[in-house]
């Protein structure tokens, strides 16, 4: 179960940005576009692992309260993942499948010949399945 | 799932769309000198962005320039045009061409040297295509099309770097 | 290097090519017109223009010979449905006169992921295929009308396409004719 979700694009402007609890939203855009540095190092760095060529960047950064999630799509969409410190149960695995189908539900926004790529998503059905995504009714 | 031909009818349709459509709209119609398909242009730009997202959900990040252009002349284009790149050339420093000796839409247009002066309306949809999916890429171009000699097309890729 | 690659179904591809450039076309279409009902007409003949081809192709590949009546049209329209948008509409809602009847669309592989926005609310999307429909059949020496009932896009449970028999056509022009 995520708090926020935020898929940032490109130039690394960001298009979407959904959060439980309204209220932390600001809070976490901060923490959101800090975090895409780290997301630059993995892929470009020096210190990059070699040959690692997921898409699934792993834990960005770890906060008092917060954990950070990174992915990057091979068109350099990235999507970011904040959840609770405090759930403890959320494994690997399940952080990699919220990706995948958030990874999904974009490929499927792209396709209305209405939605313009570059533009914030405004689709209120895009942001209903996320906010599934998010709450694991998914 | 469709079939191949309707795509193909559909592709002949919409350049005749956009050839009436810039004669209503009394654009440029002079078939000697460039008529104006940057409609067609784009609206490969656009198909060719979108699809490219779909078909990389999957795969692992390309290691770089090369990479990438080698996943278009054979995975990418076998999806599309059922068949590979027949010869990819580069310099290396930003500019590749693409050979297709048997290109899809100039194969039913004619072998010789028949229609020649149509050609462009039959490839500008997949220069879109090509720009738009290298675009979503994080690789910017241009891209044109050279026809000689129907059915065979060389597309020119010019990346841009800042 | 000629050989093609099995990485991707390529089926599949080719559906998704056909849903995202008639989704660029379209979107196309209501910049370059004036007004949504426009876009819809122009894509009805657009549609007419392609049945007109597709015909041929689909009667070179099927081998099919005359219909006898309606109902054999249909039956052969459906089976052109799935040939060409793989989808496998229902027959439906037939007229007491026998020439009126619907396709029951409830999966259309052109609207897949489309959503209208609200300024087109009143676009035919789908209005294609009423002129595929339209254009084959006039090559067949048959006159139909065919719109659009339901919408999916529009909110409805399917896409409901109905088409209406006006006249046989004559198949050759009486002599004296230019």
């Amino acid at each position: 179960m995520a708090v926020c979700v935020a898929i940032i694009g490109k130039d690394n402007s960001p298009k979407f940005l959904s959060s439980l609890n309204p209220d932390e939203e600001l809070c976490f855009q901060y923490k959101i576009l800090s975090s895409l540095d780290i997301v630059e190092e993995k892929i470009h760095g020096v210190n990059r692992a070699t040959d690692n060529r997921e898409l699934f960047l792993g834990l960005l950064y770890a906060l008092e309260t917060h954990k950070i999630y990174g992915y990057v799509t091979n068109t350099k969409m990235k999507f970011i993942i904040v959840v609770d410190s405090s759930n403890i149960a959320l494994r690997d695995n399940e952080i990699r499948s919220m990706f995948r189908k958030i990874h999904s539900e974009y490929a499927d926004i792209i396709c209305n010949p209405f939605y313009i790529p570059g533009e914030p998503i405004t689709f209120k059905s895009f942001a209903n399945n996320i906010k599934n995504i998010m709450t694991g009714t998914v | 799932m469709c079939d191949q031909s309707v795509f193909e009818i559909f592709h002949s349709e919409l350049v005749n769309y956009v050839i009436q459509n810039n004669e209503t709209q009394l654009k440029n119609t002079s078939k000697t000198h460039g008529e104006d398909l940057s409609n067609l242009e784009y609206i490969g730009f656009s198909t060719g962005f979108r699809i490219i997202e779909r078909l990389t959900r999957e795969l692992p990040r390309f290691r770089d320039e090369l990479d990438t252009m080698k996943f278009i002349c054979t995975d990418f284009w076998s999806a599309i045009y059922m068949k590979q790149i027949d010869n990819l050339r580069t310099n290396h420093q930003g500019i590749y061409v693409l050979q297709d000796n048997c290109f899809r839409y100039l194969s039913k247009l004619s072998n010789t040297k028949q229609y020649l002066d149509l050609s462009p309306r039959y490839v500008t949809f997949t220069c879109g295509l090509l720009r738009g999916s290298l675009a979503n890429l994080g690789i910017r171009s241009i891209v044109t099309a050279e026809v000689q000699t129907m059915p065979s097309c060389k597309f020119h890729i010019q990346v841009q770097r800042n | 290097m000629s050989r093609a690659s099995n990485r991707f179904d390529t089926k599949k591809v080719n559906s998704e090519l056909v849903t995202l450039t008639y989704g660029a076309l379209v979107a196309q279409m209501v910049k370059d017109a004036e007004n949504t009902d426009d876009v819809s007409k122009q894509l009805e003949r657009l549609g007419y223009n392609m049945g007109v081809r597709l015909i041929e192709d689909f009667l070179a590949k099927t081998g099919t010979g005359r219909c006898m009546d309606l109902k054999d049209t249909a039956d052969k329209i459906q089976s052109a449905f799935k040939m060409y948008l793989g989808v496998q509409p229902n027959v439906a809602n037939w007229s007491p006169g026998g020439d009126e009847f619907s396709f029951i669309l409830d999966t259309n592989p052109l609207t897949d992921l489309v959503e209208l926005p609200d300024d087109l609310k009143n676009l035919k999307y789908c209005n294609i295929i009423c002129g595929v429909i339209r254009g084959a059949l006039e090559m067949v020496q048959l006159d139909v009308q065919s719109w659009i009932v339901q919408d999916q896009l529009k909110g409805d449970q399917n896409t409901e396409i109905r088409v209406k028999f006006i006249r046989r056509l004559e198949d050759a022009m009486p002599a004296g004719e230019d």
